[in-house]
């Protein structure tokens, strides 16, 4: 089963635009750890991303789209980056990130990612041609 | 450039109710614009946290906390990652996703190699690019 384990660094949703990891042994210990999980042929994925106060919400309270721009006042808990893993378990997954050099201002959240199967049978016959639709989209990274 | 946007959870979500077929059909219908033009890169949607953990490493051990978790707008349903050259043409696609009334998302660019400096050093940054390539292929 695949999980999402979403990476939450408090702070970084005040964090001003371009800012980047700057420190070289953690980025180094991060990299060992995200070594180990493709070394157990359990990463899919990974990626960070750039502080809240460069991105947009786009709402749609009507079902017109409202674009406002980061940083966003409300937001308490603000994602910093993901690991897509593949694991037997959701306990597996809560054991990786168990796992991860984060620091005491991080949280990780583990959340499992809906298969085609998890769908009920009308569902999945609508949305038919959506993994066909995964495997032709562009390649990651 | 590759934006990772996000789309919030709300209370529907949270509980796992699914989406009508109308708008099953009108979102694959945009994913498969999406990827005739080349944007698509990964579309998922996410259980409910109810579902899911949360692991904090404030003290020696890391805590694990089990969902769910109260629904605030910081909550995640799913994503998807985008290619495109500006964050003016990530935001311009989605203005055109098809999502009910009452639905938010977040375009977050993703960082790119060149954006770590001097923290990524050589050395690291040929470790990185070994590591994707060696994930691509799983």
């Amino acid at each position: 089963m695949r999980f999402m384990m979403l990476m939450i660094p408090g702070g970084y949703e005040t964090a001003a635009p371009g800012t980047v990891p700057e420190d070289v042994e953690r980025v180094a210990s991060m990299m060992a750890y995200n070594k180990a999980l493709l070394d157990a042929g359990v990463l899919i994925t990974c990626d960070g991303l750039h502080p809240p106060s460069m991105g947009a919400r786009v709402s749609f309270p009507s079902g017109k789209p409202v674009v406002t721009d980061g940083p966003f006042a409300e937001s308490k808990e603000v994602l910093g980056g993901y690991w897509m893993i593949d694991v037997a378990s959701r306990d597996e997954a809560i054991a990786w990130a168990s796992r991860c050099p984060a620091t005491p201002n991080e949280v990780i959240e583990i959340r499992q990612v809906q298969e085609m199967a998890d769908y009920p049978e009308d569902v999945q016959a609508v949305a038919s041609g959506f993994e066909e639709m995964q495997t032709t989209a562009k390649r990651l990274g | 450039m590759r934006f990772m946007v996000i789309v919030h959870a709300n209370k529907d979500t949270e509980a796992g109710v699914m989406p009508s077929t109308e708008l099953l059909a009108a979102m694959g219908k945009f994913n498969e614009e999406m990827c005739n033009a080349g944007v698509m890169q990964a579309g998922e949607g996410l259980h409910p946290t109810s579902k899911g953990a949360r692991i904090a490493f404030t003290g020696s051990e890391p805590v694990v906390k089990q969902g769910p978790f109260d629904v605030t707008s910081d909550l995640i349903a799913g994503f998807w990652l985008i290619d495109v050259a500006s964050r003016d043409e990530a935001i311009a696609w989605m203005k055109r996703a098809p999502f009910a009334a009452g639905a938010e998302i977040e375009i977050r660019q993703v960082f790119a190699a060149e954006d770590f400096g001097d923290a990524l050093t050589p050395e690291l940054r040929e470790k990185e690019e070994r590591l994707r390539a060696q994930a691509a292929r799983k």
